[in-house]
């Protein structure tokens, strides 16, 4: 009788498959990582001082500070 | 200030201070990015049936030599950047001298109005309501906005240590040596800092307060001190 056989199976190399499978899934991991932090934490903080700073008037905040009497060198009137 | 739990950096009031909060997220961000695949990897091993007859591991041995190598020039550079900013001859419009001792700040004005006061920290006990316990001075060190402003700082007796966070400056001061930094405050406000090299049983207690306005509100706060 002649049964059909089955395809020979990968015998060798099976560590370096394995390796080299997980190493590009931690560079992967390890890329999407930092990227999440870049784009989640480092440039809204960059852009958070960006607007800030666009249309800051000092002198307004001052005068406001003033008000509150939170400086020693204007007290409030 | 920083508030009662704050782990991260006191908002920056300063330019330098700015890049300084940049560099650190960029490192971070490597620093997370390196953790990652340690943890990823140390997972993979303590789940793995031990085998391997691995005998030639030169490629590998490349990867792991040149990419740290790579990592570590992706820091410098940026690192190397700001320290050169930061030592930048920038021509500053005031020079203000401060002097530790224990446990008080002197501050000498010296360029256009000669005068000169100390600082000592507010006790609890006659601090006023919404004011800020073990931070607030007598004194506060008034500056003018948006100008460079160097300090010169020294100390009387030990070593002390002039920092205020929100400002990117931290300078040692040392008895017989004169330390110079400077900053410039991007905004109106009041910074806190507190001395920062251990400095005997109040060393805890000698906060510093940077009060900075509109030069014209500066020109009144300092003719007022001198006369």
């Amino acid at each position: 009788m002649s049964a059909a056989l089955l395809p020979k199976p990968q015998m060798r190399g099976l560590l370096a498959r394995r390796m080299k499978f997980h190493l590009l899934g931690a560079f992967v991991v390890s890329v999407g990582c930092a990227a999440l932090y870049k784009f989640g934490v480092a440039e809204p903080r960059k852009r958070a001082y960006a607007d800030f700073y666009r249309n800051y008037d000092p002198m307004k905040d001052f005068e406001a500070m003033k008000a509150a009497g939170v400086l020693e060198s204007a007290p409030a009137k | 200030m920083a508030n009662h739990s704050q782990l991260n950096f006191q908002d920056a009031a300063s330019p330098i201070m700015e890049e300084l909060m940049g560099f650190h997220d960029h490192a971070l961000m490597v620093a997370l990015a390196i953790c990652s695949l340690v943890l990823y990897l140390l997972t993979l091993m303590l789940t793995e049936k031990l085998s391997s007859s691995t005998i030639n591991a030169q490629e590998i041995e490349l990867v792991w030599t040149i990419l740290p190598a790579m990592v570590l020039v992706m820091l410098a550079l940026p690192s190397l950047r700001i320290l050169y900013m930061m030592d930048e001859i920038n021509e500053p419009d005031l020079t203000l001298k401060a002097i530790g001792h224990q446990w008080y700040w002197t501050y000498e004005y010296t360029d256009f109005k000669d005068f000169t006061f100390d600082s000592y920290m507010t006790p609890t006990a006659d601090l006023p309501l919404g004011h800020f316990r073990l931070l607030e001075v007598d004194h506060r060190v008034i500056v003018p906005m948006s100008s460079t402003v160097r300090v010169i700082v020294t100390a009387d007796d030990v070593l002390h240590s002039w920092a205020v966070p929100s400002l990117g400056v931290k300078t040692d001061a040392i008895p017989g040596r004169l330390n110079q930094t400077s900053f410039l405050a991007s905004r109106p406000g009041v910074f806190y800092g507190q001395c920062s090299e251990i400095c005997g049983a109040n060393h805890s207690f000698m906060p510093i307060v940077v009060e900075s306005t509109p030069l014209a509100n500066f020109e009144n706060w300092s003719s007022l001190m001198s006369s």
